[in-house]
C-alpha cells in the first residue's frame, strides 16, 4: 500500500511538473505567439518602401517650374567612433558642413547609437564628406523639391500658387496640396530578409511591388509673364507703401490662369525657415470688397435685362436713400443728368444703384449667380475661401444697394476676375483653372461647354463702356502705349472695414483686358492698404487709378511685347 | 488444311492468356550503389574506407556550398555598390537637370540680359488707323497729267518704232 501510494504521489508530482512546463509552453506558444513571432520577424524581415517619384510641374511653354533633386543628411553613430578618432571626425564634419565643432564633439562624446549632424544639404558637400572617409559617419539620401528662383533671393517663382512639398513628401498649400494624389503617385515596396550585418539575403524569398510615379502637371501659367507680374507688383507695392498686393491674369477664352502673383511672397525652397503667415495665398484665400469693379457686373446685368442701355440718362444728385441709409457717390457731388457710359467712366455709385433698382432684386441676384459670385469659383488650388452668399430673400435693400457698387460683399480675386472675364469672353463664363493637363489627360473643365451669362451683344456694349473708362474716365493711368483706344478697364477702390466700421485704409484695384474687341488676356490687380505719397492729406490718392492701374499698365505693356499682341 | 499440330498451337494460344505465369522483375541497383560497390571492389575498401569516402564527399559538398555562398555574398556586395553608384548618378543627374532648368528660368535670363546691357523697350507706338469708306462706284476722276519731258517721249516713241520695248517710257514715269 505504501509503495502504491508513493508511486501515485510520484506520478502526481510528475504530472504537476509536466503540466507546469506544458502550461508555460502553451503560454509562450499560443497566447504570446503573435507578439513573439512578429518580434522574431522584425529581426530578419524587412519591408523597404520604394518611394514614388513625385510628378513635376511645367508651365504652358513646358518650362519646368519644379525639379526633384537629391539632398543628403549626415548622421553619426557615436558608440562606433573610438575616442582617438573623435577630434578628426568633429573637425571633418564642422569643416565640410559648417556646423559648430563643439556641438559635434558633444554629440560624439554622448555614446549614443545615432544622431543627425545636419539634414538636407547638397550633393557637393556630400561628396566632400564621402572623400574624408570618417569612421562612424553615414550619409542618407532623400528627395527634395527645388523651385525656380523668383524676383529676389528670398522668394521663388509663383510660390503662393505652387505651394511646396514638405520633408515627408506631402504637398502643402497651392497646387502641391490640391494635386497631392496625382503628383505623389503610389509608393512600392520590397519585402526581404536581412542577415545579422543587415545585408539583404538575395536568395531569400522576397516580394517586390514597383512604385507608380506621380503624374506631371502642365499649367496654363506662363513663367515669363509670371516673373514680370511679380516684378511689377513688387515695385508697385513698394512705391505705394502698401501692405501687400496681388496680380491675377487669365486667358479670356479658356479661363486658364496665366499669372498668379503675390507680394510679399516666400522662398518655397526654404519653407522650413519661413514665417507661416506668408504661406497664405491672397489671391484665392483672401476676401476683399471689390468696390467699383463690381459696377461692370451690375450694369451688364441691367443692360442684358433690358432695364438700361449705355445711353440711358438718369439724374444723379450724388446721393440716394436706400433702405433708410443715405448712400453717396465717391465725390459727394451732384452730377445732374448723365448717361450710363458716363456712370461707368466716372464710377458713380448712385448710377449703379439705380441700374440695380431698374432691373429688380430678383434679376440682380440671378446675374450675381450667373457671374459666379454667389459660390466659390472652384479653381484647382488648395484652400479657396469664400463666404456663403445669403439667399435672395435674406438680402436687404441696403445690401442690394451696396452690392451694386461692390461694398458689403466679400469675394476672392478669382471670383471677381472670372466675373469680369465674362465680358471679355463674349458673355460666356469660362471656369477658372490652373492645370491644363494631368499626365496625358486634359483637364475636363476645358472640354465642358461654357455657360452663357449675358448675350454677346451686351458684352460688346459693356466692352465699349469699359473702353470709355480708359479713354475718358478713371482708367486713364492704365493706358498701354499703342492700345489707348483699344483696351477696356475699370478701377475699384473700397474702404476696409474693421470691427464693423469702414476705415480710411482701402483695397485699390484695377481690372481690364486688351485688345478690347479680341482680348488676349484679362488682368486684375489688387493693392491692399496703399499709402500713396501725400495720401495722409488726401486719402483719395490711394485710389485704384493711382495705385493698381499703373501696375496693370506696366505688366500689360510687357505682355504686349512678349505675346506680340497688336491692336485690332 | 489445318493440322493437328496447328490446332494444338491454337488451343495453346487461346489458353495461354489465362494461364500465363507472373513475370519476374529483376531488381536493378542504383548508379551510386553500383559505383560505390565497384569502387569498393577495385579499391579494396573496408568499412572505414567507406566512411572516409562518405566524409570526403560531404566535405567537398560543404566546400562547394561555402564557395557558392562566398560568391553570393560577393555578388550582394557588388549589387549594393552598384546600387549606391546608381543613386549617386541619379543625384548627379538631378543636379544637372536643376542647373539646366535654372539656366532658362526667367530670373536667370533677365540677369544675363542685364549683364549683357540688354533692356526691355516699349514697342513703337501703333497708329490706330481711321476707318475710311471707299466707294467703288464713284467716278475715277480726271486722268493724271503726264509730266515726262517731251524729248523723253519722242525718244521713247523712236525706240518703240525701232523694235525696242515700252520700258523706257514706263521707266520715265513716276
Amino acid at each position: 500500500m505504501g509503495a502504491r501510494l508513493r508511486i501515485l504521489a510520484l506520478l502526481l508530482m510528475a504530472a504537476l511538473l509536466a503540466g507546469a512546463v506544458w502550461a508555460r509552453l502553451a503560454y509562450w506558444q499560443v497566447f504570446r505567439h503573435v507578439q513573439l513571432s512578429s518580434q522574431a520577424q522584425a529581426q530578419y524581415h524587412e519591408l523597404v518602401e520604394l518611394p514614388a517619384v513625385r510628378g513635376v510641374i511645367f508651365d504652358r511653354n513646358l518650362t519646368q517650374l519644379v525639379v526633384n533633386t537629391t539632398v543628403y543628411s549626415a548622421f553619426v553613430s557615436p558608440d562606433q567612433i573610438a575616442a582617438v578618432d573623435r577630434e578628426r571626425v568633429a573637425t571633418g564634419l564642422s569643416g565640410v558642413l559648417s556646423v559648430d565643432k563643439a556641438k559635434v564633439m558633444q554629440t560624439l562624446q554622448s555614446n549614443s547609437k545615432f544622431a543627425y549632424i545636419l539634414r538636407r544639404f547638397s550633393k557637393a558637400k556630400a561628396d566632400q564628406l564621402r572623400a574624408l572617409k570618417l569612421p562612424g559617419v553615414g550619409l542618407a539620401d532623400e528627395s527634395q523639391r527645388s523651385y525656380l528662383p523668383g524676383i529676389t533671393s528670398g522668394s521663388s517663382l509663383a510660390a503662393n500658387l505652387l505651394g511646396f512639398a514638405n520633408f515627408d513628401g506631402q504637398g502643402r498649400y497651392g497646387l502641391e496640396q490640391y494635386y497631392q494624389k496625382e503628383l505623389g503617385g503610389t509608393a512600392g515596396y520590397i519585402s526581404s530578409y536581412r542577415d545579422l550585418a543587415n545585408r539583404e539575403i538575395i536568395l531569400g524569398t522576397h516580394t517586390h511591388q514597383d512604385p507608380v510615379n506621380g503624374s506631371n502637371l502642365v499649367l496654363s501659367l506662363d513663367a515669363n509673364v509670371q516673373y514680370q507680374a511679380e516684378q511689377a507688383l513688387m515695385d508697385g507695392v513698394k512705391k505705394d507703401n502698401a501692405e501687400s498686393g496681388s496680380v491675377l491674369i487669365m486667358d479670356p477664352s479658356t479661363g486658364g490662369i496665366v499669372a498668379w502673383a503675390d507680394y510679399p511672397s516666400y522662398d518655397a525652397n526654404n519653407f522650413n525657415h519661413t514665417d507661416s503667415a506668408l504661406f497664405q495665398d491672397n489671391v484665392s484665400s483672401y476676401l476683399y470688397e471689390p468696390g467699383s469693379v463690381m459696377k461692370v457686373v451690375t450694369l451688364s446685368g441691367a443692360m442684358n435685362q433690358g432695364a438700361i442701355t449705355p445711353d440711358t440718362v438718369i439724374n444723379d444728385p450724388g446721393v440716394l436713400n436706400v433702405g433708410g441709409f443715405r448712400i453717396y457717390d465717391w465725390d459727394h457731388r451732384n452730377h445732374g443728368n448723365v448717361n450710363y457710359s458716363y456712370v461707368l467712366a466716372h464710377s458713380l455709385n448712385v448710377g449703379a444703384m439705380k441700374a440695380m433698382l431698374a432691373e429688380g432684386h430678383a434679376a440682380c441676384y440671378s446675374y450675381l449667380k450667373g457671374f459666379g459670385l454667389t459660390q466659390p469659383s472652384g479653381i484647382d488650388v488648395a484652400a479657396e475661401t469664400s463666404v456663403p452668399f445669403p439667399s435672395q430673400d435674406q438680402m436687404s435693400d441696403s445690401q442690394y444697394a451696396t452690392t451694386s457698387f461692390g461694398q458689403g460683399i466679400g469675394l476672392n480675386m478669382v471670383q471677381m476676375l472670372s466675373a469680369v472675364n465674362v465680358i471679355a469672353n463674349g458673355g460666356r463664363y469660362a471656369p477658372p483653372h490652373v492645370v491644363e493637363r494631368i499626365g496625358t489627360t486634359i483637364n475636363p473643365l476645358l472640354l465642358k461647354p461654357q455657360r452663357q451669362v449675358i448675350t454677346a451683344a451686351t458684352a460688346q456694349q459693356m466692352t465699349t463702356m469699359m473702353e470709355g473708362v480708359v479713354q475718358n474716365g478713371s482708367g486713364w493711368s492704365s493706358r498701354v502705349k499703342g492700345f489707348q483706344n483699344d483696351q477696356a478697364g475699370k478701377t475699384g477702390t473700397s474702404q476696409i472695414p474693421v470691427n464693423g466700421q469702414y476705415t480710411l485704409d482701402v483695397w485699390a484695384s484695377f481690372v481690364g483686358f486688351l485688345p478690347a474687341k479680341h482680348p488676349k488676356f484679362t488682368m486684375l490687380v489688387v493693392v491692399r492698404k496703399p499709402h500713396y505719397p501725400g495720401s495722409d492729406q488726401n486719402w483719395t490718392l490711394n485710389d485704384g487709378y493711382l495705385t493698381a492701374a499703373p501696375i496693370w499698365q506696366k505688366i500689360a505693356q510687357q505682355l504686349v511685347v512678349d505675346w506680340r499682341i497688336t491692336p485690332d | 488444311m489445318t493440322s493437328t499440330r496447328i490446332l494444338t498451337r491454337r488451343r495453346l494460344g487461346t489458353t495461354s492468356a489465362h494461364h500465363a505465369p507472373a513475370r519476374r522483375r529483376r531488381r536493378t541497383r542504383g548508379f551510386v550503389q553500383v559505383a560505390s560497390s565497384v569502387a569498393a571492389e577495385r579499391l579494396h575498401l573496408n568499412s572505414f574506407g567507406h566512411a572516409y569516402m562518405w566524409f570526403g564527399a560531404a566535405l567537398i559538398a560543404v566546400l562547394f556550398y561555402l564557395a557558392l555562398a562566398a560568391q553570393v555574398t560577393q555578388s550582394s556586395y557588388d549589387i549594393a555598390r552598384l546600387q549606391d553608384q546608381q543613386r549617386q548618378l541619379i543625384a548627379e543627374q538631378d543636379q544637372l537637370r536643376y542647373q539646366e532648368v535654372t539656366l532658362h528660368a526667367p530670373a536667370q535670363v533677365q540677369q544675363q540680359a542685364a549683364q549683357s546691357g540688354m533692356q526691355r523697350v516699349a514697342p513703337v507706338a501703333y497708329v490706330p488707323a481711321q476707318a475710311v469708306a471707299i466707294d467703288l462706284q464713284a467716278p475715277a476722276g480726271a486722268v493724271g497729267t503726264d509730266g515726262t519731258p517731251l524729248w523723253q517721249r519722242y525718244l521713247g516713241a523712236l525706240f518703240n518704232k525701232v523694235g525696242g520695248t515700252r520700258d523706257v517710257l514706263a521707266a520715265g514715269r513716276h
